[in-house]
């Protein structure tokens, strides 16, 4: 490739085109609103794609953005976990764009439509809010980003204006704020006792004390609030399952994940002396309490899109356990630092995994009018390649060869084992099972003979995108070991080593 | 020559299977399925054995070897998988839904194949695991409310059993110097394991679960009558080998350890003679077939606790696969009789029903078969004692239990009626191949690198040990003919699993159906409450979690605890 190509300002426009495009999408109207998003949303990967070229060639890509350095500036920087989360983000995005064209693209001869109209720079505002996410190394535009992401996330949740849509969407608001607060308190203390919030420069800095350990707490706290790690789970559910489809897939996909990495840049990259045992198992403990009320919850659900929420609350159980097991027995490892890369590999996979399955779940909305999951008798006859997508993932989830979910699981567990710590392999299997049982649940009334209802007929290019994506989950599990090359650069000495 | 072959097994079902993918290639992959597992069985034949090949990268790393016991399987099973697939081509040709179940075969017929290929522990349980899953794809193809049923207790007890290697499988890895990832080295090191045990459990569970062994058989004598003629044929004979294969690789091969040995002998024996007893109060042929299975790998792996328990499993291996290489052939052909019968009705049954004697027959050791040869190879891991005696009287009960075959079979052809074509010649051609491979082959393997000679089978007291059992069993069938039906209870299909439904049920929470006469006595008190428990469990757990007082204060107190044990 070309020099050029690889120094050119990648980072940089990845932040700036989404909210460039949201701010020229409001004024341009419902009719094109959506072209316009499309056509931002398609140049998403291969920027992201060039990102990662940039960051192969010349190592990690720090910019410091109008020429002023940190700490004065605002400073982006992108190692392996920022391209890789930056890739799958807008891989998602623009699926779910494509998606989101059968509910939210304007109809010829009908008016433009309130929920038309905000949807797209709705979606380009959150593309922009997770990008910005990736590629902060400030704790207080973290900050920023972060409420982006919530504000735009919220109104996709009641984007549809129904009543529960928009209690939901309040419910989540308020936990959101809640989760902000004692992450920009944490924040505060850090800057009255360091003078900096700069993530590396902070890390050169910190000092053990009680006002660092109180604001890593505080910090924590808040974004435990706002990934619905168990037992804050309770906005996640409701918003997830009330979301129209498309919205669904984002929020379950990635929006859940930026808070989950800007906890992972705090824990290995901020602050990993620090961060002791104590703490360690507190997360693995409460990821593993999510792991078992969430697949348990969702083996009861007689909604699809809420079993799938559940799933969600569960999955984002096996991400906590990377804190405990970081380090364990690395030399064990076909590649170093196992559990952490098992970790951010599960949250690509489970990215893929989870938005194929909202896809399939809007396409069920949209074939049958609703998804009580017992109605959904002959599902399989009616759109095959959709049912074929939706057990595809939920391959992924279970952890079954070949699929990203399986090797981030086996990666986990060489961990577990490795480091003498058996007791966290035990959840890691038991969800795995747990998860077998709801997909099964979930896929069994489609697949059996019975002719259901009338089902509107979905066109097999509609069915293709969940299709891909799920295809994609399952590739993972197959991929050379480039990504995990990738994934090395840049990447904190704590994620090898372990934290404490 | 050798890496080619190996690769070339599993790359021409997976090339077929990509042809699925196409429209137009879709209904012409039916009729290749007899072509796809030819490299097998060619690698069987021609490939070196123990020479591994490196795939790269690709899942840390695939390596592929055959090592001689995995080569004898490959060469049956690729066989079998090749004459099932002829007949599954004339039997669903042009029948809507053809190419679906050609794709789940061929995915099925690679994850069957790789297992005997793969040398390296994930790509065992890939292999494993994708035999397993996409099994499940052929037990539904009927679609009945039978077939789900028995995918859904097949598919449960599956994937417990998938938990249960993989957690062996990495447990066996954690404990191999050096990290190596090899099959062959995690198994040398097993024995030195600090996990030994916890391995061997999980491990003789998760193969266990996948060749019968009671009480994990449930799923066989549901799934495999579930399935049509064909993927009966192959899940019978070639899938359920993939845990003896395991069983043969992982069990230590020099060190000797007798409770472990004894607890798999009583465990096969156990399997081996419930498979019998249940067996022989099925009606439906099938089903007598899935029990004659479990029964027949139950005492599969009693040979191989018996050797365990002496420290001889490096001398076991060969017999043991020379067994299992008969019961993949003959059950495959007998299988496939039984679709024969139903298709074609009894208008001229001597053809088909006269070799499906011998064969089932064989079974139990009718001299001169390839069973008589099966059973002779493993008279010499089980040696003298108990072990010996009690493998006679269950060739005795395999004899009953077949006899009861060949009579529900010959009921069946003569309820699908005089008047039926005869069946094609597709169909016939296969069961040929296949039934002529249960004699020639163990003969082949017998007399070939089994060194054995003509003279030990044809002697007439080896004759006479070999026809004794299948007298006594003859003898017993009289018996219980003369008791009549109204004698023999009706055990429902599956067994025990018509309890574990019921607990399952419970647990979900789901309505059952109500007990025909009322709930036994032992359960009645937990039968009211017991439904509504998990539920009313959960929600109970859920409910304040939702509550804003209750989830702010998880959020403060997560906080203070965070910080007390960051400052701790």
């Amino acid at each position: 490739m070309a020099d050029g190509l690889a120094d050119g300002p990648w980072a940089e426009l990845l932040v700036a085109l989404p909210l460039a495009g949201m701010l020229l999408a409001l004024p341009l109207g419902g009719r094109q609103a959506h072209r316009l998003a499309l056509l931002v949303l398609a140049a998403g990967p291969v920027l992201a794609l060039l990102l990662a070229a940039q960051l192969w060639q010349g190592g990690v890509v720090g910019v410091a953005l109008g020429g002023f350095a940190a700490p004065l500036g605002i400073a982006l920087r992108a190692d392996g976990l920022s391209v890789l989360m930056l890739l799958t983000t807008a891989v998602v995005l623009c699926a779910t764009g494509l998606a989101a064209r059968a509910g939210f693209a304007p109809r010829p001869g009908q008016g433009e439509t309130r929920a038309g109209l905000l949807f797209w720079p709705l979606l380009l505002a959150l593309w922009g809010a997770l990008n910005a996410v990736f590629l902060g190394n400030d704790l207080f535009n973290l900050y920023v980003a972060l409420e982006l992401l919530t504000l735009a996330a919220v109104p996709l949740v009641c984007i549809e204006g129904k009543p529960e849509a928009v209690a939901a969407a309040l419910r989540y608001l308020l936990f959101a704020l809640l989760g902000s607060v004692l992450y920009l308190l944490g924040a505060a203390l850090l800057y009255g006792a360091h003078g900096t919030l700069d993530i590396t420069l902070l890390a050169a800095r910190l000092q053990p004390g009680p006002a660092t350990w109180m604001a890593g707490a505080l910090m924590t706290a808040g974004l435990l609030a706002k990934t619905a790690l168990y037992p804050l789970h309770l906005w996640l559910p409701p918003a997830h399952a009330a979301a129209p489809a498309a919205a669904s897939a984002v929020l379950s996909a990635l929006v859940v994940k930026a808070s989950f990495f800007i906890l992972l840049r705090l824990w290995f990259d901020v602050m990993p002396a620090l961060a002791g045992l104590g703490g360690a198992t507190l997360l693995g403990g409460l990821g593993t309490a999510a792991i078992l009320a969430g697949s348990l919850l969702a083996l009861r659900q007689e909604r699809l899109k809420l079993a799938i929420a559940y799933s969600t609350m569960a999955q984002l159980g096996y991400l906590f356990l990377m804190f405990p097991l970081a380090g364990g027995g690395t030399e064990a490892q076909p590649w170093s630092a196992g559990a952490w890369t098992g970790g951010v590999l599960h949250a690509v996979s489970h990215a893929l995994a989870k938005a194929a399955m909202f896809l399939v779940a809007g396409l069920v909305l949209q074939a049958a009018g609703h998804d009580r999951i017992r109605a959904l008798q002959g599902l399989g006859r009616a759109m095959p390649v959709a049912v074929f997508a939706f057990g595809l993932a939920g391959l992924s989830l279970m952890g079954l060869p070949p699929s990203g979910g399986f090797v981030a699981k086996w990666l986990l567990l060489t961990a577990a084992l490795a480091s003498g710590q058996w007791w966290w392999a035990v959840p890691m299997l038991a969800g795995g099972l747990l998860a077998a049982g709801y997909v099964f649940r979930l896929l069994n009334p489609a697949l059996s003979a019975g002719e259901g209802q009338g089902w509107r007929p979905v066109r097999r290019r509609w069915q293709a995108i969940p299709l891909a994506l799920a295809l994609l989950s399952v590739a993972l599990g197959l991929a050379p070991l480039l990504p995990y090359l990738l994934l090395g650069l840049g990447r904190s000495p704590a994620a090898e080593e372990g934290l404490g | 020559m050798t890496a080619a072959l190996l690769w070339a097994s599993l790359g021409l079902p997976a090339a077929l299977l990509l042809g699925c993918l196409s429209g137009r290639l879709r209904r012409h992959v039916p009729r290749l399925l007899a072509i796809a597992p030819l490299p097998a069985l060619a690698a069987a034949l021609f490939a070196t054995h123990d020479a591994q090949t490196e795939g790269g990268s690709l899942l840390f790393g695939l390596v592929l070897a055959l090592d001689p016991p995995g080569a004898v399987l490959l060469g049956v099973s690729a066989l079998l998988w090749s004459a099932a697939g002829a007949y599954a081509g004339a039997y669903l040709g042009g029948k809507p839904g053809a190419a679906r179940f050609a794709a789940f075969w061929l995915l099925t017929l690679t994850g069957s194949l790789g297992v005997f290929l793969a040398a390296d522990l994930a790509g065992f349980y890939l292999a494993f695991a994708l035999a397993s899953l996409a099994a499940t794809g052929l037990v539904l193809h009927d679609g009945t409310g039978r077939a789900r049923r028995a995918a859904g207790v097949y598919l449960i007890l599956a994937v417990l059993g998938e938990v249960c290697l993989l957690f062996g499988l990495m447990l066996a890895g954690a404990a191999t110097p050096g990290g190596s990832l090899l099959v062959r080295d995690a198994a040398a090191a097993l024995p030195g394991s600090p996990w030994r045990d916890a391995t061997l459990v999980l491990l003789v569970l998760g193969l266990g679960l996948k060749a019968g062994l009671v009480p994990l058989h449930v799923w066989l004598p549901l799934a495999h009558p579930a399935a049509p003629t064909p993927a009966s044929a192959v899940l019978s004979g070639a899938i359920v080998k993939a845990g003896i294969i395991g069983l043969l690789r992982f069990l230590p091969a020099e060190a000797a350890l007798p409770d472990w040995g004894m607890a798999l002998a009583v465990l096969g024996f156990l399997t081996a003679f419930w498979g019998v007893l249940v067996g022989v109060t099925q009606d439906n042929p099938k089903t007598v077939l899935a029990y004659s299975t479990l029964s027949q790998m139950g005492l599969l792996t009693a040979v191989l606790g018996t050797a365990l328990a002496a420290g001889g499993m490096a001398e076991a291996a060969p017999p043991a696969a020379l067994y299992a290489a008969h019961h993949a052939l003959a059950k495959g052909a007998l299988f496939l009789a039984v679709g024969l019968v139903a298709a074609g009705g009894m208008r001229r049954p001597w053809p088909v029903l006269l070799p499906t004697a011998v064969l089932a027959l064989g079974l139990g050791g009718l001299p001169l078969t390839g069973g008589a040869l099966a059973k002779l190879a493993v008279k010499a891991p089980l040696g003298e004692g108990l072990p010996y005696l009690l493998a006679t009287a269950s060739a005795a009960a395999t004899t009953l239990l077949m006899l009861h075959f060949l009579r529900r079979l010959a009921t069946a052809g003569r309820e699908a009626g005089a008047e039926a074509e005869p069946p094609a010649a597709g169909l016939v051609l296969p069961w040929a191949v296949a039934a002529l491979a249960a004699v020639v082959v163990p003969w082949a393997l017998h007399l070939g690198p089994g060194d054995g000679d003509l003279a030990a089978v044809l002697q007439p007291a080896a004759l006479w040990e070999a026809l004794a059992p299948v007298l006594a069993g003859g003898i017993l069938a009289l018996f219980l003919r003369r008791l009549g039906p109204g004698h023999i209870p009706a055990v429902p299909g599956g067994d025990l699993v018509v309890l574990g439904e019921r607990v399952a049920r419970a647990l979900a929470g789901a309505p059952r159906p109500a007990w025909p006469e009322g709930p036994p006595r032992l359960l009645r008190a937990w039968h009211g409450r017991a439904g509504a428990l998990p539920a009313a469990w959960l929600a109970w757990a859920e409910a304040p979690l939702r509550a804003w007082p209750a989830a702010v204060l998880a959020l403060l107190g997560l906080a203070l605890a965070a910080a007390f044990l960051a400052g701790a």
